[in-house]
């Protein structure tokens, strides 16, 4: 039950946020960023100051400015993430996230200006971060293994909530007390989070700002950067976010290092997946109360299907999220499915029966190809899945192959999944 | 009007001698609504997201091996458990509906006013809520032993508990009205309950809830049909043995007493029938909403009549009907996708509701 009051306060708060929005929209394009014409470009190098450093700045500020200089010799590219773009300029750069949740009409721009150096003019709705940072929150589990990629885990101070967690390197600090817990999304404990001071607040919008965290944090005058990573339908899309964590921090390199070697990892696994003969049938989710939510066939599980050298059986759909299907419908296409992957909450064949006994009728269900992808989760229900599995793309692509093509992967243990018994 | 007449004859004589109302018409009309019972009950075997020709369709009722078998399956396992819950719980939601509103003497009472759905939702909410609250919350230890439970047993379980705490209450509570506030309070506690489960539960968990309150009727197998069905059947025929005590009533407590009703008895009863039916249905399809409103008033002005031995039948008839409907509607028939139930119920329960309104406001002018 809601208390009508809040509901009106809300919808209220709503309105002036829409409205702040379309504002600052306005605003952008009305006054375009002026960026210096001698940096940033590839194509009209400068000629190098005598103090050009051969590294970006990973501790500590600059001590004498020089605008001749890069300060970020190291830089990320964007290859496979469509939700975030990046400018380089000598002491400034701009990230922007075009994407921030579906549906968006809004993006959000970040100046990132490395310490002891000026602020750029002419960004007026864009928040101005100095970097490297030194201090992070985060407002979601899967933010946290691109600090334990990046060797960031110090930065840490608040994560939204304990109980989730299932990166063994943040379990560790907050076995020994160094995080504090903030709460996730609207509920967010805004004086704590004031009184942690951290630089940066790192979470993610959904559009709705009776559940977002991120209007409240900038309302308290907090850094609030939006992570909206899970918009990604490519895998490796996904995992590349990785960069936009690394720029916060000037580790470009690292992140560069990581991403590529992940990337070859996934493109070694895909071209062995490809050797196979047959591409078996694969459907994927569990109904609830006779509605499917069936992946769409441009969503992130139907690429991993696909790259896994199985035939995902509404690979032919257009749609990035999940479908609301009937159970009728599944049943007719999928009855004779080799596969059936992701079952939700399941642990057995049995739980599968216990809910609806007509699951029984796939012929997947009776040969036993059932996998789930619960094999990691802790004992409060956090899925690491969803956690590293998403910063490591190739280990649950791996998996898939593995339970498509076992031939292929023989010594392969699955590590994200399990067969429901 | 005649019908008025009919029941102040009725108070006259006494609650065991009711006359019955000048029938006339309203018996073809029931008639009628019957024969439109059968026909969107064939229309929702026939229509799906799956194409299956007429004929096949017909073969498969009648037991014939269709062209592929998979639509024999389609049809026997999913689209006929489906179309008997929408019939069941339409019919259990509409009397349950009519029994409070004529109970608590307010037009906009529904099955749900004691706290029935709030019990229910209680139940499930500790159910798929619990996991990853059962060590932060020892408060909520009994969601431990829940977990293993089913959505339904929850459901079920949870509805019960609300209902044996309002007959108790019942039985020290003089009036009506202060049994409709002690409905509404449970309803606020529970409520207060399944937020607070919902704040500290995972995203998965809590989608698995909200879905949950969408409502559904195709979530029932034929195993669950063994419960359901003879549930429901019950507390219709509880219903309407009923039928008489509640014409009393509708004079108010005070004079059906005085005509020799046992007020606190039959109130018992009532309860128990409206609880028992309103309670199947949230355990097995959801929080329906808007049926149990929308289609008593409905009957009341297509009948004319306020009697509850024409309005029974009519009701459980046309709520029949009406669930069918909003579920085929809900269906999308030629398209895979599907609608949100409670969504569809609202968009044609709230427009009668509101019709209903102005149609009094302006009687009573």
């Amino acid at each position: 039950m809601k208390n009508p009051i809040v509901l009106v306060m809300g919808r209220l708060l709503a309105l002036l946020i829409v409205a702040a929005m379309l504002i600052s929209a306005c605003g952008e394009t009305a006054t375009p960023p002026t960026a210096s014409p001698e940096s940033g470009t590839d194509i009209l190098p400068s000629p190098p100051a005598a103090d050009q450093p051969a590294a970006n700045l990973t501790e500590g500020c600059v001590q004498d400015y020089d605008p001749a200089v890069d300060y970020f010799p190291e830089k990320v590219s964007i290859d496979y993430a469509a939700g975030w773009t990046i400018d380089y300029f000598n002491n400034y750069k701009v990230v922007t996230v075009v994407n921030p949740w579906r549906d968006a009409e809004t993006t959000f721009e970040y100046v990132l200006v490395q310490c002891g150096t000026p602020a750029p003019e002419g960004f007026v709705d864009a928040q101005v971060i100095e970097v490297p940072i030194n201090t992070i929150a985060t407002m979601s589990t899967t933010h946290l293994p691109h600090l334990t990629a990046l060797d960031l885990t110090d930065a840490l101070v608040a994560i939204d909530n304990f109980a989730f967690v299932n990166t063994p390197e943040i379990i560790d600090l907050i076995e020994a007390g160094k995080l504090a817990e903030i709460g996730s999304g609207a509920a967010v404990n805004v004086e704590r989070v004031i009184d942690l001071e951290p630089d940066v607040v790192m979470t993610y919008g959904v559009g709705n700002p009776q559940n977002d965290a991120h209007p409240i944090l900038l309302e308290a005058g907090l850094k609030v950067v939006l992570n909206s990573e899970y918009m990604e339908p490519s895998p490796l899309g996904r995992a590349e976010w990785l960069k936009f964590t690394a720029t916060l921090f000037n580790v470009e390199a690292a992140a560069q290092t990581v991403f590529a070697d992940m990337v070859a990892q996934y493109d070694e696994l895909v071209a062995l997946a490809q050797r196979a003969e047959q591409r078996p049938t694969v459907f994927a989710n569990t109904p609830f109360q006779g509605t499917w939510f069936m992946p769409g066939g441009r969503s992130y599980p139907a690429r991993l299907l696909a790259d896994a050298g199985a035939t995902y059986l509404w690979a032919d759909d257009d749609t990035m999220g999940s479908q609301q299907l009937s159970f009728e419908v599944v049943f007719d296409r999928a009855v004779n499915a080799d596969f059936w992957v992701n079952t939700g909450t399941w642990t057995s064949r049995a739980d599968a029966l216990a809910e609806d006994e007509r699951f029984a009728e796939f012929a997947a269900f009776q040969s036993g190809r059932m996998y789930n992808n619960n094999a990691r989760v802790n004992e409060h229900g956090g899925n690491d899945y969803w956690e590293s599995g998403v910063t490591n793309p190739h280990l649950v692509l791996a998996d898939l192959i593995a339970i498509f093509h076992p031939d292929l992967l023989p010594e392969h243990e699955l590590y994200f999944y399990q067969q429901l018994p | 009007m005649e019908t008025t007449r009919g029941t102040s004859i009725t108070a006259a004589t006494g609650a065991t001698e009711q006359a019955w109302p000048r029938l006339g018409l309203r018996v073809v009309v029931l008639a009628g609504l019957l024969a439109g019972l059968i026909t969107v009950f064939l229309l929702s075997l026939m229509l799906g997201s799956v194409r299956i020709p007429l004929a096949e369709v017909l073969r498969i009722l009648l037991g014939g091996q269709p062209e592929r078998a998979t639509w024999a399956t389609i049809v026997l396992n999913f689209r006929l458990p489906r179309a008997l819950t929408a019939t069941l719980a339409g019919a259990a939601l509409a009397v349950s509906g009519l029994q409070m509103q004529t109970l608590f003497r307010n037009p906009l009472a529904d099955p749900f006013v004691l706290g029935i759905s709030s019990g229910a939702s209680l139940g499930v909410a500790l159910v798929v809520l619990s996991v990853g609250i059962a060590a932060s919350a020892p408060l909520l230890a009994v969601a431990g032993l829940l977990s293993n439970i089913s959505l339904v047993l929850a459901a079920c379980l949870g509805s019960a508990a609300v209902l044996l705490l309002v007959l108790l209450l019942a039985r020290h509570v003089q009036s009506s009205v202060s049994l409709l506030i002690l409905g509404i309070m449970i309803g606020y506690l529970t409520g207060a309950i399944v937020s607070l489960l919902l704040y500290f539960s995972i995203v998965e968990r809590i989608q698995a809830y909200l879905m949950w309150t969408f409502g559904s009727f195709g979530g029932v197998t034929w195993s669950q049909m063994h419960v359901l069905a003879p549930t429901i059947l019950i507390g219709l025929g509880l219903a309407f043995t009923l039928s008489k005590s509640l014409n009393a009533l509708l004079l108010g407590e005070a004079y059906a007493h005085s005509m020799g009703l046992p007020v606190r008895v039959a109130r018992f009863w009532i309860i128990v029938s409206a609880s028992m039916l309103a309670g199947a249905v949230t355990a097995f399809c959801g929080p329906i909403a808007f049926l149990g409103i929308a289609v008593p008033h409905f009957c009341r002005n297509l009948f004319a009549t306020s009697d509850h031995r024409v309005l029974m039948p009519a009701v459980m008839v046309m709520g029949a009907i009406c669930a069918i409907s909003a579920d085929l509607i809900a269906q999308m028939p030629g398209r895979d996708t599907v609608l949100p139930l409670n969504a569809v119920m609202a968009l044609i329960g709230a427009p009668v509701v509101l019709w209903i309104i102005l149609r009094r406001a302006r009687l009573y002018r």
